[in-house]
């Protein structure tokens, strides 16, 4: 085994940790505030496809921009529900991804093939030369954020407001914070994050768009959030470590001696994350009003 | 921000600082919780709001302080209408308000709670400042507070003195205080009301809910009376006597209905006056030795407590909310395990059994939150009447089917006897009103015709009539001769209902005798952990 | 604001809003039926189609006649199974989002019977049997790992519909592969399959299987101490335990029975769908089957007998989604019904939809009053 394979997993790992980074870090910021979005998934799903339309019409940044002004648009429809109407939060996310799997699996057909569109070579964000070899600039936005949100929730008055409409909205409300104003900035800040990580997926790392382009990661963001506990390094780290075992993967399949079904491969980033999911829940702790909807009466 | 203050020198002693003119408050689910009110407020006065539970108190000042729109009427200051779309203007207006179930986020400290309510969004956060003015706050108001812990790690009249700094921080002209006293042991209410005295003096005007009589004779300087939204009586503390405050509070003359203490929240009990035993006292039914139980946040929230108690008599637990009664019920019954000591119901272990084991061996509990603990809100009467109950054979038929008339048979029976007031076995309990939920608990629980009932706050919230039926059943149940364990931060009920009485502080007995041998001086001062054996 | 005096148009909001609000919940999934076709024909439009040609495809397509009738009875019966799964486990307060890959799971289990031979009735008896309890098996894992670890149902049945999906790929390409084509499983053999109920339609006698099921979870949760149990402890599990109610055994409970459910719409599919009695690479006849069944959830309200008329609708769009896709000069996709589904189950999450519409009508009105008062000229009295 060489040194360039090894340097070969490593950069597909930092690859494939940003969607799940970014939207684990935008989840935080929305779980802080007490909403639970499982809609996550259909987020990238859908910015994924419309952020590739946009590359294609307008370049790379452009996609990028779209991609995240979906995830925004998606983010503020759930927060209304959750928030302001009260819904079920779960539902709600639910029927985003349900819609999400619908919208992109027709917007392929009616782009001509279906199941598969190309990004084109030019309106794909170009990688940046390296030591480690070409990568794509959002690994570094993917390695910084964290540190900012981290500064975000500790440090500032915003955080502080974050964190107690999260664990008291009652309390919150009473100290003159619009509770579900708030809820609302925070999710359609997630949904933005899980945007950019979408249109990311098509517009910067793949170069194309399937139906099953989003393949469970807006569901290991959330897993990641669990792992993280509201701590958004962590969330960078768990993030890294579901990319490289993710990595891992693909990895294996491209070796000549098949040692183990592929299938048993792809299963593994899954297995780990309920591992690492089972170890590490017990000793966090969540808002106390996380999926509740707050009612002032 | 805070240090702007908007007191204006133009008004007089004798002009109103606020007033709350002809006030409707109609909730979305058709309560009218306030009709008709009036409420003026003047600077250097202190305001009794007195009214029984439910007489819509606390209502009227959330509309003061803006956290609900009123329905009709209008508030106005003699600088014009004021209107209050959200609890933040109301603040920048100058009024605030210590809530009867604290505003405070149980992850922060002190200085982050206060911290919250200042400043604006994007400002940064100055933790260090808001420590210092705190700090400055605590020296004037002698109120100490601990400034680096989590405040859901603090004791709870600790965290009211919180509450009440957060407020005193913004620098209000207006403060409201809802029903302050009933965490706090005789000694800190002393305390507080010296502060609230000193404030006065200084010029603010002070709101006290409350529905304590002689709260209202020692510290206010007017009282205005509510009953069922309106306000019956406006007048000055020292032209009304208590009969006639508890009169109008009441609606009707006090202390006739039955031989026994009725109105006991509003009267001071006579000395001694216990309940007399009608029965002789049997067996005892629970013993309870050397009993260690961990609260959540506490390690050790019930230290090592040794008690009986017989059949026919009743055994009251009297203390301020928070002192380990909550754990002790819960050990007792099968909702939280005891770290260490031993428990038994006629003479057989409880300890590490399940709920339904101890039901089985002749418990009933009436638990101290009817919405958390005893019912189910979404399921009818006939399914709440069952919980804890719905595998006996009476109920339960072969493969495990439930007897759906039966069951229906039994709610019916039920309602006539304890005079549940629904429309039937098939009303949601959510659809009852909070007595005559109370009222389906203990049908429910001395139903199983148990050797023991332990009953947690069992008359809380509710309204004179239905706590007096309470109680009066109680009675009953001791002179059946049943044991009855009573649990209740109402010390006067406590008083009246008891054969013998502990007070319980900080997870022990301060003392366990019989009410007679009690005076409320002495049951103060061990209420607040001042030890008259000097053992604690 | 100042006049209290009420207009007649508000009167008649106020009326239709308590109309609304005092009606049975059914009316709110009807509501939320309809506002999801309304989305999905807004879409339609948007993106070229005639919305109401399509619909009009997909309402013969689904009932038009009883060839018609009979199918998308046949498309909603594994929707019924796997609605059944995620609604007695919310029963139980679990969001059990785990029926898709207990659904694989349990067709491949029901293939297992093509490697015996056994008497015709007995071979389908033990397929369903063998499906069931796979389901069941499957679903233990999250059960467990949230009973002794603590762990998010949401996420490990997540994770455990991926084990599964690569799983049971991993078994249709290796081991229960059909050794002439190499993209299907070995078929399951006549005496193991239900039996067609309708001659030259796909409906088969495992629409008796789902009515039964259903049927039978109605009972357990309305009329046995157990199901008593189940449904104290996902309202209240604070009052369940107080009231006696061992919280890990109405979960572990709710998730087996759940499990079966969702391994019995694996077997309804693979041994109750002609033609292909087999999985197929790829698993198209089962995915999504069990996502599209919380829709089916939701809007049959998780009351068993709901979720039957629930699935004859999804059903009925399914099947007439396959019509729609062929009908006329411009056909509408069959996704198109997945759109639609995703934006009913968004208005299912939005509580009293029926409130919230007179609010929003009115809302509205008020606010082109506004407007309306701007204009220098008209100032007068109502809108």
């Amino acid at each position: 085994m060489s040194w360039s394979y090894v340097l070969d997993l490593l950069r597909i790992s930092l690859h494939a940790m940003v969607p799940i980074t970014l939207t684990a870090v935008g989840e935080i910021i929305g779980e802080t505030a007490g909403l639970f979005n499982i809609g996550l998934e259909g987020i990238l799903l859908t910015s994924a496809f419309v952020g590739a339309l946009g590359a294609k019409a307008g370049g790379p940044v452009v996609g990028l921009l779209v991609g995240m002004g979906v995830g925004m648009a998606i983010g503020l429809v759930f927060s209304v529900i959750s928030a302001y109407w009260k819904g079920t939060q779960m539902i709600a996310g639910i029927g985003i991804n349900l819609f999400a799997l619908g919208v992109v699996a027709f917007g392929l057909i009616k782009l001509g093939a279906p199941g598969f569109h190309a990004v084109p070579l030019g309106a794909q964000l170009a990688k940046l030369r390296t030591p480690m070899g070409a990568l794509s600039p959002l690994i570094f936005v993917a390695l910084v954020l964290p540190f900012l949100a981290y500064f975000f929730l500790k440090r500032t008055r915003a955080g502080l407001i974050l964190k107690a409409v999260g664990e008291n909205p009652e309390a919150a409300d009473v100290a003159g914070i619009n509770v579900n104003l708030t809820r609302l900035l925070a999710t359609t800040f997630g949904g933005a994050l899980a945007g950019l990580a979408g249109a990311y997926l098509s517009v910067a790392w793949f170069g194309s768009v399937t139906k099953e382009i989003s393949a469970g990661r807006g569901f290991i963001a959330l897993a990641t959030v669990v792992f993280s506990g509201l701590n958004p390094i962590l969330g960078l780290v768990g993030g890294f470590i579901f990319g490289f075992f993710q990595s891992l993967a693909t990895w294996i399949k491209t070796f000549p001696t098949k040692t183990i079904p592929w299938q048993f491969v792809d299963m593994l980033p899954y297995i780990v994350t309920l591992l690492v999911v089972s170890g590490v829940v017990g000793r966090v702790r969540f808002p106390k009003a996380l999926g509740v909807p707050y009612k002032r009466e | 921000m805070s240090q702007t203050s908007k007191r204006s020198d133009g008004e007089t002693r004798d002009g109103y600082f606020l007033r709350a003119e002809r006030i409707t408050k109609i909730y979305s689910d058709g309560t009218v919780a306030v009709r008709d009110a009036t409420l003026e407020l003047h600077s250097g006065e202190i305001v009794g709001l007195l009214g029984e539970n439910g007489a819509g108190k606390t209502t009227l000042t959330k509309i003061l302080s803006g956290l609900l729109p009123p329905t009709r009427g209008r508030v106005v200051s003699p600088r014009g209408r004021v209107r209050f779309a959200s609890p933040r203007e109301a603040r920048d207006f100058g009024i605030g308000m210590v809530h009867q179930h604290f505003a405070l986020v149980g992850t922060f400290t002190a200085v982050e709670n206060v911290a919250l309510s200042h400043e604006k969004a994007l400002s940064p956060l100055r933790l260090a400042q808001t420590r210092a003015r705190l700090e400055s706050l605590i020296a004037e108001s002698g109120l100490k507070i601990p400034l680096n812990v989590p405040v859901e790690k603090l004791a709870v009249g600790e965290q009211q003195r919180v509450e009440v700094l957060k407020v005193l921080s913004r620098d209000v002209d207006i403060l409201i205080l809802d029903e302050p006293t009933s965490v706090l042991t005789p000694l800190e209410v002393d305390e507080l009301f010296g502060l609230l005295r000193r404030l006065r003096d200084e010029g603010k005007a002070i709101v006290l809910i409350t529905h304590k009589l002689k709260e209202v004779g020692s510290i206010t300087d007017r009282v205005v009376v509510l009953r069922k939204g309106a306000v019956v009586g406006d007048e000055r503390t020292s032209d009304v006597t208590r009969e006639q405050l508890a009169q109008l509070m009441v609606g009707r003359s006090v202390g006739t209905t039955t031989g026994r203490a009725v109105e006991l929240s509003t009267e001071d009990i006579p000395a001694g006056a216990g309940h007399p035993v009608k029965g002789e006292r049997g067996p005892g039914v629970l013993h309870v030795e050397g009993l260690t139980v961990a609260g959540d946040t506490k390690p050790v929230a019930v230290h090592e407590l040794t008690f009986d108690v017989h059949a026919g008599e009743i055994f009251g637990i009297a203390g301020v909310e928070g002192n380990g009664q909550t754990e002790l019920v819960e050990a007792l019954t099968g909702l939280r395990r005891a770290v260490g000591g031993t428990a038994t119901i006629r003479g057989k272990n409880i300890l590490g059994l399940d709920p339904r084991q101890i039901y089985r061996l002749g418990v009933a509990h009436i638990p101290e939150d009817r919405w958390v603990l005893g019912l189910v809100l979404p399921f009818t009467l006939a399914e709440n009447a069952i919980l804890g109950v719905h595998r006996w054979a009476e109920f339960r038929g072969p493969l495990s089917i439930l007897r759906w008339g039966k069951i229906n048979a039994h709610v019916r029976a039920l309602m006539d006897r304890f005079e549940i007031q629904a429309t039937g076995p098939g009303a949601p309990a959510k659809s009852l009103s909070g007595g005559n939920q109370q009222k389906l608990i203990v049908g429910r629980e001395l139903a199983k015709d148990p050797a023991i009932v332990i009953a947690s706050q069992p008359t809380r919230g509710l309204d004179v009539g239905a706590a007096q039926y309470i109680r009066d059943t109680l009675v009953e149940m001791r002179d059946r001769g049943r044991a009855i364990l009573l649990v209740s931060a109402d010390l006067d009920e406590v008083l009246a209902l008891s054969d013998r009485v502990a007070i319980m502080y900080e997870g022990r007995f301060m003392a366990a005798a019989r009410p007679e041998e009690l005076n409320r001086e002495k049951i103060g001062m061990l209420m607040g952990g001042v030890g008259v054996k000097g053992e604690a | 604001m100042t006049a209290n005096g009420v207009r007649p148009g508000e009167r008649f909001l106020r009326g239709v809003h308590r109309t609304l609000t005092g009606l049975h919940p059914a009316l709110e999934s009807v509501l939320a039926a309809v506002v999801g076709l309304l989305v999905g024909a807004a879409l339609m439009y948007v993106w070229g189609y005639d919305p109401w040609r399509a619909y009009w495809a997909l309402l013969r397509g689904a009932y038009g006649g009883s060839y018609e009738v009979a199918s998308s009875m046949a498309r909603g019966v594994p929707l019924v199974l796997t609605a059944l799964t995620f609604s007695i486990c919310l029963r139980a307060g679990m969001f059990n989002i785990g029926a898709e890959g207990q659904m694989y799971v349990g067709a491949a289990a029901a293939v297992c019977v093509a490697y015996f031979q056994l008497p015709a009735g007995l071979h389908l008896l033990v397929g369903i049997a063998f499906a069931g309890i796979a389901g069941a098996l499957w679903s233990l894992g999250p059960a467990l790992l949230k009973l002794t670890r603590g762990v998010n149902e949401v996420i490990s049945t997540i994770m455990f519909n991926w084990i599964s999906r690569f799983l049971v790929f991993y078994l249709v390409a290796q081991v229960l592969v059909d050794p002439r084509r190499a993209e299907k499983t070995v078929s399951i053999p006549v005496t193991a399959r239900f039996p067609i109920l309708m001659q030259g339609t796909d409906l088969s006698y495992s629409v008796f299987l789902a009515v039964a099921l259903a049927l039978f979870a109605y009972f357990l949760l309305w009329h046995t101490a157990v199901g008593y149990e189940v449904r104290a402890a996902g309202l209240t599990p604070t009052a369940a335990r107080y009231g006696g109610i061992s919280i890990q055994r109405t979960i572990f409970l709710s998730f087996a029975l759940g499990g079966v459910g969702a391994g019995l719409a694996g077997a309804s599919t693979t041994m109750g769908l002609p033609p292909t009695y087999a999985i197929i690479s790829g698993l198209p006849e089962l995915m999504n089957l069990g996502f599209d069944g919380m829709a089916v959830a939701m809007v049959g309200r998780n009351h068993p007998i709901g979720i039957l008329f629930a699935a004859l609708f999804f059903g009925g769009l399914n099947a007439g989604g396959r019509v729609m896709q062929f009908y006329g000069s411009n056909p509408v996709p069959l996704e198109m019904v997945r759109v639609v589904m995703g934006a009913i189950v968004l208005a299912m999450a939005i509580p009293e939809l029926a409130r919230i519409f007179p609010v929003a009508v009115e809302r509205g009105r008020k606010l082109a009053g506004v407007f309306a008062r701007r204009k220098p000229a008209a100032e007068k009295e109502g809108a």
